[in-house]
């Protein structure tokens, strides 16, 4: 089955409606739930930048010593010239830079480097005690599957190439995560970290959990491929469960915006009947091993800021 | 028994050095010594622990019930469990686990091929249906990749009890899954199937390995939308932990293919998270005396898996 074709309907519908009202935003987690719901209010016109990172009228990021002095981050440069279009790209939106902000609320024991680079595959797997790394190839690949001529209604490209970006960036540094603070993970960890990044993609709002899930399932959908025998024997799970995954969790954390996954089908009603306990679970486990490393101050203030918005800039 | 003193050497590498001093850079033969010392101690102190001694109490808070099954072919089944003392033993083998409340343990008809955790009534749920099918599906004699009878069956089986006991341990000690529960599960079950040396380590994981790859995989796009990995992912995640944990005795399935290279490479790192895992939440929930005793008794006996 084509896995664009089906999806283009329901995608159309969330568009229609996406950014038609102001959304409200929904924290759900931590001890203590954050009031300031100002997170996702579209502004046009910037792709994955806090507000306050260019106006000084924006509200919550301050200027000075943000953004968490453990994450460094590189633009590699790519050995082949293809992927500078790319490199320049991220550059110029401060993708990384964008990810140290956001991470400042994680106490890390020890300097972490994120970097993009050249790796002459779609992934360069983490190593214990190594560098986070996203590969050009990658994000070449995302953007090849993204369609190009979307109809007027249809989604934007734009949301595939950011919602897969944020879901590989996060992904990775789950890995890392659950190395450099030692957390104790049951379940394939690639698996693990996918749950680990989409929770985190949907504690800044309906509005930014819609976009991000929406488009990393989008490219999931998109990539999917038939799976063989010896596919299997991967550690990485298959695109259809990843998918499934990461719309469970959107489903799970807030049933009422995702309802629309299960009214078109996107998931199944078998799987969705247990996305609320999956979430719980997910909340229980994250409450356990991450929340003691989070800094609860820095992360209100993160959460209130505005992260994601998707119009490219052309 | 030399198989014996061979088994105790594994089961104190495992939980002595590898758990507990995971983190003590010691060279290798430093560690040799200490197992060695420490294997020695042990057997001083346990003597022959060959057979299951009978000091070992059970655990007062593990129910267990055999159920009259609703079908008399199941009458069999039933006398056959409860001949081996299959529910007493496992009572005695959580006898190290410190429970915050009764977990009830039973075999019963089910209606269906499957074993349950029922969290309302935190209990497992063997069934007769499963049992019997473990040995409707077991080969007669060795299939051509060697996977024996009393592999699948006793693998099989100890498999189950193991699986469900994960779902149990999760919930009743509210650990955190951080991964796909289901796999957490199958996780906790090889790891504890390696900690009884390379025999029963064989033995129990080609079995339950035998079982995921005799079952059916997902073909359509919502059939992946399950709860449960795919049979096919199960089996290698599972010979992935076992080579992990115990590189020699598995090895032949690297060399062989069964389990490919490109995921062999990264088994020792997964079967390392699954330590720390048990390490983290598991371990601080178990009287560590009991459980040097429980690792030195011989579980499996020559008659298991045969009629
Ligand atoms: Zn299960």
């Amino acid at each position: 089955m084509n896995g664009i074709t089906r999806l283009a309907l329901a995608l159309a519908l969330i568009a229609a409606t996406l950014w038609a009202a102001p959304l409200q935003a929904q924290p759900t987690f931590g001890p203590s739930k954050p009031g300031g719901p100002e997170a996702g209010k579209p502004a046009p016109g910037k792709v994955f930048r806090p507000s306050g990172s260019e106006t000084a009228a924006a509200p919550a990021l301050p200027d000075g010593d943000w953004g968490n002095f453990l994450v460094d981050v590189a633009y590699n440069e790519p050995k082949d010239p293809q992927f500078l279009p790319i490199r320049e790209r991220l550059m110029r939106r401060q993708a990384l830079e964008q990810l140290r902000l956001f991470l400042s609320p994680l106490k890390l024991p020890r300097k972490l480097l994120v970097q993009i680079d050249q790796c002459n595959a779609e992934r360069r797997p983490y190593q214990p005690g190594g560098a986070v790394t996203i590969c050009y190839e990658y994000i070449a690949k995302v953007d090849q599957t993204a369609p190009r001529n979307q109809p007027p209604d249809g989604l934007p490209r734009e949301m595939m190439m950011v919602g897969a970006f944020v879901q590989a960036v996060l992904h990775e540094v789950a890995i890392a995560v659950f190395d450099v603070l030692e957390i104790p993970v049951w379940g394939r960890e690639s698996d693990a970290a996918d749950k680990l990044a989409g929770f985190i993609m949907v504690q800044f709002g309906r509005d930014v959990a819609l976009k991000v899930i929406v488009g990393a399932s989008w490219f999931f959908d998109a990539s999917d491929r038939a799976w063989s025998e010896t596919d299997f024997a991967s550690e990485q799970s298959p695109e259809a469960q990843r998918f499934y995954n990461y719309l469970c969790i959107a489903f799970g954390a807030d049933p009422a915006s995702f309802k629309f996954l299960i009214d078109q089908k996107m998931l199944p009603e078998r799987r969705a009947q247990r996305c609320t306990n999956e979430f719980y679970a997910l909340r229980l486990a994250f409450a356990k091993t991450v929340l003691p490393h989070v800094d609860q101050q820095l992360l209100k203030r993160v959460q209130a800021a505005t992260w994601l918005m998707l119009d490219e800039p052309k | 028994m030399s198989g014996a003193a061979n088994m105790t050497m594994t089961r104190c590498d495992w939980f002595n050095l590898d758990i507990l001093g995971a983190r003590m850079r010691i060279s290798r033969i430093a560690a040799v010594l200490i197992v060695a010392a420490a294997c020695l101690m042990l057997q001083s102190s346990l003597t022959l622990a060959q057979s299951r001694p009978p000091e070992l109490a059970a655990n007062s808070r593990v129910i267990i019930d055999y159920i009259d099954p609703r079908l008399q072919r199941s009458q069999a089944t039933m006398e056959r469990l409860k001949k081996r003392q299959v529910l007493e033993d496992l009572s005695m083998f959580l006898s190290p686990l410190k429970l915050p409340r009764v977990l009830r343990v039973r075999t019963k008809s089910c209606g269906q091929v499957n074993a349950f955790y029922v969290p309302a009534e935190w209990a497992i749920n063997l069934c007769y249906e499963f049992y019997e099918n473990l040995e409707a599906i077991a080969p007669n004699k060795p299939t051509p990749q060697g996977y024996t009878r009393d592999e699948v069956i006793i693998g099989g089986f100890i498999d189950a009890i193991f699986h469900e006991l994960g779902h149990a341990l999760f919930d009743m000690l509210n650990i955190p899954v951080f991964g796909r529960e289901e796999d957490g599960a199958d996780q906790l079950s090889a790891f504890l199937m390696l900690q009884f040396g390379k025999d029963v380590a064989r033995t129990t994981i080609k079995g339950a390995a035998f079982t995921y790859l005799s079952a059916k995989n997902p073909r359509t796009r919502t059939e992946f939308a399950a709860e449960h990995g795919a049979p096919a992912q199960r089996f290698f995640n599972y010979l992935c932990l076992a080579y992990g944990g115990e590189p020699e005795a598995f090895k032949e399935f690297v060399d062989q293919n069964i389990l490919p290279k490109s995921r062999a490479e990264s088994c020792t790192r997964e079967f390392h998270q699954v330590r720390r895992a048990f390490a983290k939440t598991i371990l601080p929930h178990i009287d560590q005396d009991l459980m040097k005793r429980v690792q030195s008794i011989q579980w499996l006996r020559p008659s298991d898996g045969k009629q």
